[in-house]
Parts: C-alpha cells; structure tokens; sequence
C-alpha cells in the first residue's frame, strides 16, 4: 500500500462508494454510534474546551520548537541504547528497515497497525524481500488477508466490510470452519495471530506519540496487539511520522484523553503502552529497539499556512462526523488517508496532480472543525487547498469564467440588477409549474436531483419591494 | 551490503534537524521551556472510598470484575477466583508483595529474569492466569499501571486468558493526570525506570467486525481487579 | 433602534417573501428598517469556491453598503457568519481591516438579533401545527448560534416542534458545493428529507434559505408535501389585526 490507493478518476470512485449499499449502511451506523460515545466520553470528562485548549496548545508548542523535541529525543534513545534513524524520504525510511531486516536474516515479521508504514510502502518492500508479513491489528489483518485489500477508515480500517465478507475471506483463505459472529471470527484471528507472534524475528509498530524527555514511544490500542509485537520478538523497529512527538508523559497524558475519547468514545483504551528499548536485566521486550522518524513530505508542510494539519493526532473524529465521509465511504478519497483531515493532508503529501478534488468534497459544514480535539480548522484548510488550487490555474476555463463573472456581480449593484432583470424570463422556458426541474448546464447537476425555485421578476424581487415602500430608503 | 558496515553509521540527524529549523525560519534551537500545562478538572484529592466508588463503577463499562477483599483473606478470594475460572497453571512474578501477603499457588509459573527470553514467554503462554500487583490504580478510567522489570516482563500482562490485578487501595488515584505526573517526576529526577509502562484498562477488545465490541482479542479474555 | 436589512441575495433574487416577512416582524417589534440598496452578496459562493481576491470585491461592497448602520440584520446565519469571516480576510490591510471589524461587531442574524439584541423570545406569532426544525451548519458551527431560534420557536403558538433526528448532519447544499459534487449532495439530502419524514412534521422550518432551497426542492422533486418556512415567515404569522400576515 503506498498513500495513493486507487488512481481511477475521483468521480468514478465516488460513484462506487455511492454505489454500495452495505458499506453506507456499516459507515452510518458507524458514525451514528462513535458520534454518540464521544460525545458522552467528551462530557464526561468536563469541560473539554479547555481539554481542547490545551491539547491545541501542546501540539503547536512542540511543532514549533520540532527539532528541539526530536534532538531530545534522539539523546535519550541513544542514552537508553535505541537506535533511531532520520528519513527524510519514504525511500529512505523502507530502506533503511530493509538493512536491518537483511542483517537480522529476519524472515518473519509482525506488525501493528501504523498508518506512516502504508505511506512509506514498508510491506510491499518487505514482501518484496521474501519476508512474511503479518498485520496483527484484526481490522487490517482481515484486508491481508482479502488480498491487501486497502483500509477505508484510519481507526477502523476494515468498517467496510461485513461478518458475512469476513467469514467467506477467512474460511477460503484460512480454512476457517466457524460461523460469523464477530467472536468466533476474532477467537480464530487470535489463535493464527498468537502463533505469528510467537515465532516472529521482527516487530514493527508505528507510534502515537514519542516522549522526548523519556526517549521511548507510546502506542494506544485495544487489542493488545501492539504490546505483544514489542514484547516477544528480539528486533523492535516503531515508525513515526516526525511530528508526533510530546515533551514528557504529562503531554501525552493529555493527548492520549482526547485521543480516546475521539477515537471511539473510551476514557483510554485498554492497552496505553509507553515503551523503549529493553533495560538491562529484563527478558523480553527488543534487545534491539530502532526508532524511523519519517518526514517524507512533513516538513514542507511545517511552517506553511497548512502548518496546523500536523497538529493532528490521527483519533479519526472528523471522519466519524463527516456527511460525506458518511455517503461516499473511505475507499472513494483514493488515499489512505480519508474524510476530512485526509481532504487536507493527502494533497499535501501526494501533490494536487493527484489529488486535487479531495478539498472540494466537503460541504465545509465544519462538522470536522468542531469535533476536532486539537482544534485543526479544518475547513479553513479545505478553503485554503480551493484558494491554493486557483492560484496555481487548476481549476480549468470554464470554472475560472463562471467564478470570475459571478465576483462581478455579486459585487455590483447594478450588474445584479441586470441578472435580477434576466433571471426570470430565461428560467420560464425551462420549467415546470413554477419550478425548474431541469436548469441549464451551470445548474444541471442540482436539477438532476432536486427542483429549483424560479427566481422571480424584477418587480417582485425584495429589494423592489423595499425601494417602493413607504419607509424604506436607499442609499 | 558488507555484514561488517554499521547501519547505523549516520543517522541523518543533523541534516533532517537543520532541515527543520530552516522550515520554521530559524536557527535551531536548544533550551526550549516547556509550558506548564493548566488542565481544567477537579483539584481537590477525592477520599478512598470515594475513589473506590468511581473505579468499581468504570470498571462495570470496561467488562472488569471487581471484588472487593482484604489483605486478611486475599489468598481466599485469589483461590476462588482461580477454582472459578480454571484454565491452567498461575503466573506469578518475583514482586516481594506476594511473600508479603503470604501468597502461594500450587504448580504456578514463575517470570524470573534467570530464566531468559525464551522461557519466560513459554512460561507466559502456557498459564491460565496472571497475577500482579499495580503500581498505581487510576480510578477513572478503570485503569491499572504496571511497569517492566527484571522480574516481570511485558509480556507477562499480555499471554494468559485471565489477568487478575491486585490493586491496593493506598494506591488508587483519580485519574491518568497524577499518573502521568509521578512518572514525570521520576524521569526528570533520573530515577531507574523499567523499559515498559503499561496502562491497562480490562481486557483486550475490539470493535474491527462490524463495530460490534468482542472482548478478548490478542491480550487477556477477562480482567480481575481484587481491592485489598 | 435603526436596523439596515441584509437581505441575502438568494432572498433578494429568489425568495422576497422571507425579506418581507422579516422586516415585517422587525418593524412590529419596534425597529427602523432601512435598506442599503448598494448591497449585493457577502461573497461566500466565490470565496468557498476559492477565488479569495475575486471575492474581496464583493465583501468591500458589503462593508461600504453598511458602513453607516448601526445595526445589520440578515435572514442567513450562513451569509452572517461569512460577514464575521471579513476580518480574517482583511487582516492586516489598512483600508479595509477596521471596516470589517466593524461589519462583524454590529451584524446579527434574525433570530440572535431578536433574542440577544431586542431581547424578545416572544414575538406573538401564532401557527398551528407540527414542525420541525432544521439547524444550518453555518449558523450552529461558524456562526455558534444554536439556541435562538428555538428559543422564538416555542413561544409560537399553536405550534408543536419534533425533534429532528441526526440534526447535526449537513444537509447537501455546502453552496457552490451541491453544484460541484451533485451527486454526494443528493445522497445526503435524501437521508435529510428521510429524517424529516420521519418526524411526521407538516412544516418544515429553517433559518437559512440555501438549507431551505436545497431540502425544499429534493421534497417538491419527490413529491414530499411538507410546507417549507424559512423562520422569519413564522414569527410574522400574528393576525391581521396586528398588522401581519396570517398564513
């Protein structure tokens, strides 16, 4: 998997999405019953503007002194015998994994979900190598399983897909005998995935946060999984994406509340796992321990005016109020990054040559804005991508023309005059006791669905009506 | 490649961090203040029993069972939680508290640093139960803090299918915040610190199938808080 | 109390009687109403879409037009909150900057200005029947204004509000966006013409008319008869007697 997931036309993956019936059914009941937890898990902690607040504030604090935090934490990595690496490409990161891999003579390898490792394509280069490569998180290890199948969600990659998929996938791949009921599917994961632990040379995670001041990482999950991949196998390799880090365990303290609680609506999970090397004396946990710090991209959205979308902790709140996250599904933004924080990032990873319709599939109702726990203007990012993508001339002659007479116009009282005057006699042709039902081309694709009210004459518009009345007055 | 090269011989550090620096338009930096964090929430100290109250109340939302004993019959109530639950052998670490509470469990394995890598994550997966003293207990959120050391190991909490967590009651805090915060204060004094920190808060689950909860994936099936 | 009406040109072109019906109710609640005639759009089509310089023409206009009101009502939390937008905009342009802080200062949607401004939750409006009520994104979210309308809404009388479910959920219009993206749009205002069916409700009540438009024509093309009433036709729905129009 790479960043990019699917390079067929954004309309036509749209098309799909709305196409699939279960997977809008999975996906709204899905937002409907994490919308509710986090907001119940959000009020109980109280106050939780301030909650916000402060998360916002820790996030801008360590992206702003970012390589301070990082030299930090290299210090104390080095201090507890870790290893840790600066990849500036995802080139770069693979690679250097690759070494170890090869000097390791590693062959079997255990992950836990991170999404950076999608980005920086680590599986395709350890598959590559002849390595078995075992996602460990259910949800991802069910799209291995089908085929590598991309992930649609950042916290629940597989919501896609049904019980029904998901014992087919796992009785003709796996030989699975049992019924569909998610335990007995989960009971069976468990026994293959403990087995893959057990034997595995490598683990490989990725990092929630990085805890400068302690040198070691943090990783919040529910299943355990990532604890056993840092526990069992002698090689430990975490991936991160080079802004997540805190100062100290009382920043991730706080990031680690909101996380869970937007995430899927928990006061913490089950398993919050701060972590590095072995220390001596121990048995298990890695004998060696590396730590990748990817930028990949990053930095050249540090310091920009999209500088706020690092902020991002990754809970996956946004997609989970998005109504058209909701309607169109993961798989439709090409990316695996989705929903709203993936309209924003992804063509800031991966170029607008690719990507350039992901900010104009928001309604910029802010919904994302709103449930955002650190406070990234999500929106405001989504205008800023449209003012952006004008600015650089790819919105195309036709759209340009339209914008450009419509800024006329709107800011003339007499130009406005001249359309109030022309509105409705070109309207009457086209409709239908007194609605439009199908417009001309700059409104076709309203008409197609909906009907469209004629604007009215002249005479009869509001500001006739205010200029012909006693009391009103013009200027 | 030569086996004989370090891979780690340049780490890119200096570049990636220049890098940075020039991204924010500056100079790196090296003394940085960290802010003091200003956390909403309340900031009287609940008494115990009040703590007690809330944790056995999150711990119903997170599947935890929670049986209230004392240090008097603690060998009681872990026998009958045992007898009650069956599936195999008692994992057990070296932490003085179990000589201290007079804790003996027939044919139970031992995680000791003695034994290696190997033996002690066989010994893990082959118990039924594991059985640990927490660190602290964190009553909000329902969670037990244990920390990595020669004589238990991280994957001591994570192999068996019941884990049982014997939680004092001096030991129970509010929440997360005071956690956090004493941890901090050990790491800034330099004190020793075991590699692992392990918040856990009941037993492993997930929610990937159909966003129906399943308890019980790769960690523990069930969870035991015992209050003494 | 001197009030200039904004009056949205989505009104002024399309819908005078929402514009008539809220000066009607400010004018009954003692205000003096005069009309900017040099005001046109706040700019947010061009703006959402984009086009930020192109947009400045027409959020110069605007502040120009209201430059000497005291007060600016409009019948749109949505074109509202894209005045309280204009000094972000013009941040830092010594022209315009203080301009726009001062648009944003003294402009108001309908319902906030009647509750917070005039301090009146009980307008005298009398409607029979059962209605639900739609909260636009931009009003709720950019504008955070959430309470008001309801707060007027439940001194109506003879009118009985259903709770609207998933009423947080966009309902498709997102402006240049319906156009842009129709298909997406369709989806999600179908599930909001469902949701709206299924309260029962015979009236449909909004505060902003593009929600209004966009929910109003998926009904009407489906064939839905739910009567749909932007917020300041119901609050002007007072007998004759007191100088309103009866519904």
């Amino acid at each position: 998997m790479s960043l990019q997931t699917d390079n067929r036309k954004f309309s036509e993956r749209t098309a799909e999405g709305i196409d699939n019936p279960f997977m809008r059914s999975a996906v709204s009941s899905a937002q409907d019953s994490l919308k509710t937890r986090r907001l119940s898990a959000a009020t109980a902690l109280g106050e939780w503007e301030e909650w916000r607040k402060a998360g916002q504030q820790i996030r801008q604090h360590t992206l702003k002194h970012l390589d301070y935090y990082l030299e930090e934490l290299a210090r104390n990595i080095d201090r507890r015998g870790g290893k840790i690496y600066f990849a500036r490409t995802k080139e770069e990161a693979s690679a250097y994994i690759g070494r170890i891999v090869e000097q390791k003579n590693a062959k079997r390898i255990v992950k836990s979900k991170s999404m950076v490792t999608e980005e920086i394509e680590l599986n395709h280069v350890l598959l590559e190598m002849g390595c078995e490569v075992t996602e460990t998180d259910l949800g991802e290890y069910i799209l291995q399983v089908d085929d590598w199948e991309a992930p649609s969600h950042i916290v629940a990659p597989a919501l896609h897909k049904d019980r029904k998929q998901i014992r087919r996938v796992f009785a003709e791949r796996l030989g699975y005998q049992g019924d569909e009921t998610p335990e007995n599917l989960a009971r069976f994961a468990r026994e293959v995935l403990r087995q893959k632990f057990l034997e595995a040379d490598i683990g490989i995670t990725g990092c929630n946060f990085a805890v400068a001041n302690l040198g070691a990482i943090n990783l919040v999950t529910n299943e355990g999984n990532g604890d056993l991949t840092a526990a069992i196998p002698k090689t430990h390799i975490a991936v991160m994406g080079m802004e997540r880090i805190v100062p100290s365990l009382e920043e991730m303290e706080v990031l680690d509340n909101l996380l869970c609680r937007s995430a899927v609506g928990q006061k913490l999970t089950s398993y919050i796992t701060v972590m590095g090397p072995s220390a001596p004396g121990e048995a298990d946990g890695p004998e060696d321990f590396h730590l990748v710090v990817v930028d990949n991209g990053r930095s050249d959205i540090l310091g920009s005016e999209f500088n706020d979308a690092l902020q991002c902790i990754r809970c996956g709140a946004c997609l989970n109020v998005c109504p058209v996250y909701r309607h169109i599904g993961g798989h439709s933004y090409g990316s695996i990054y989705p929903g709203p924080i993936g309209a924003v990032i992804t063509p800031l990873l991966g170029g607008y040559d690719d990507y350039k319709e992901l900010p104009y599939a928001s309604s910029l109702c802010a919904a994302c804005t709103d449930v955002c726990p650190v406070k990234i203007p999500l929106h405001e990012q989504l205008i800023l991508h449209r003012q952006k993508i004008v600015e650089q001339g790819r919105t195309g002659t036709a759209d340009r023309l339209q914008m450009k007479t419509a800024a006329r116009v709107l800011s003339s009282p007499s130009l406005f005059g001249k359309v109030l005057r022309l509105a409705n006699p070109g309207s009457r042709m086209i409709s239908s006791r007194g609605r439009i039902v199908r417009g001309p081309a700059i409104v076709r694709g309203w008409t197609s669905a909906r009907d469209l009210p004629q604007p009215v004459r002249q005479k009869d518009s509001f500001r006739s009506w205010m200029e012909n009345r006693k009391g009103g007055s013009g200027n | 490649m030569s086996m004989q090269q370090p891979i780690h011989a340049n780490n890119n550090k200096e570049a990636f961090l220049d890098h940075i620096a020039a991204k924010l338009g500056r100079e790196r930096v090296h003394q940085v203040e960290r802010p003091k964090l200003a956390l909403p929430g309340r900031k009287d100290t609940p008494a115990t029993e009040e703590l007690v109250d809330i944790l056995k109340e999150q711990c119903f939302f997170i599947h935890t069972q929670v049986i209230e004993s004392s240090p008097e019959i603690l060998q009681q109530t872990l026998n009958d939680l045992l007898e009650a639950n069956g599936g195999g052998p008692v994992l057990t670490s070296a932490d003085p508290r179990f000589a201290e509470y007079g804790l003996e469990f027939s044919g139970r394995l031992l995680w000791e640093a003695a034994a290696g890598r190997d033996e002690n994550i066989r010994r893990a997966a082959a118990a039924g139960t594991a059985v640990v003293f927490a660190d602290y207990a964190l009553a909000e959120s329902g969670t037990i803090v244990v920390e990595s050391r020669p004589d238990q190991g991280r994957a001591f909490h994570f192999l068996t299918g019941h884990y049982i967590a014997v939680i004092e009651r001096s030991r129970i805090v509010p929440r997360s915040t005071q956690a956090a915060a004493d941890l901090n204060r050990r790491v800034m004094a330099g004190e020793p610190m075991g590699s692992c920190i392990n918040l856990i808060s009941g037993p492993s689950n997930s929610a990937d199938i159909e966003m129906q909860l399943v308890v019980g994936v790769h960690g523990p099936l069930r969870a035991t808080y015992v209050l003494i | 109390m001197k009030v200039s009406i904004f009056s949205t040109c989505l009104v002024d072109l399309m819908f005078p009687n929402v514009g008539k019906a809220m000066v009607e109710v400010l004018e009954r609640l003692g205000c003096e109403i005069d009309f900017p005639a040099s005001q046109v759009c706040c700019g947010q089509p061009t703006y959402n879409s984009g086009y930020l310089e192109d947009s400045k023409l027409a959020m110069k206009n605007m502040m120009l037009a209201f430059e000497h009101s005291d007060y600016v009502v409009g019948p749109s939390g949505s074109c509202i909150a894209m005045f309280h937008e204009y000094p972000a905009v013009f941040k830092g342009d010594p022209q315009w900057e203080l301009k726009a802080i001062s648009l944003k200062n003294k402009s108001f949607e309908l319902t906030q200005f009647i509750v917070h401004v005039l301090g009146i939750t009980d307008v005298g409006a009398h409607l029979e029947g059962i209605a639900t009520y739609h909260r636009s994104c931009h009003m709720t979210r950019l504008l955070g204004e959430k309470e008001t309308p309801f707060r007027l809404l439940e001194q109506v009388d003879g009118l009985r509000l259903e709770p609207l479910k998933n009423s947080d959920n966009c309902c498709g219009f997102g402006g240049t966006f319906s156009v842009k993206m129709p298909e997406i749009s369709a989806q999600m205002v179908d599930e909001k013409c469902a949701c709206v069916a299924e309260t029962g409700a015979d009236i449909l009540i909004s505060a902003d008319m593009g929600c209004l438009m966009n929910i109003g024509g998926r009904l009407s093309r489906n064939g839905q008869s739910i009567r749909v009433m932007h917020i300041a036709e119901v609050l002007n729905c007072v007998p004759a007697a007191q100088g309103g129009r009866s519904l």
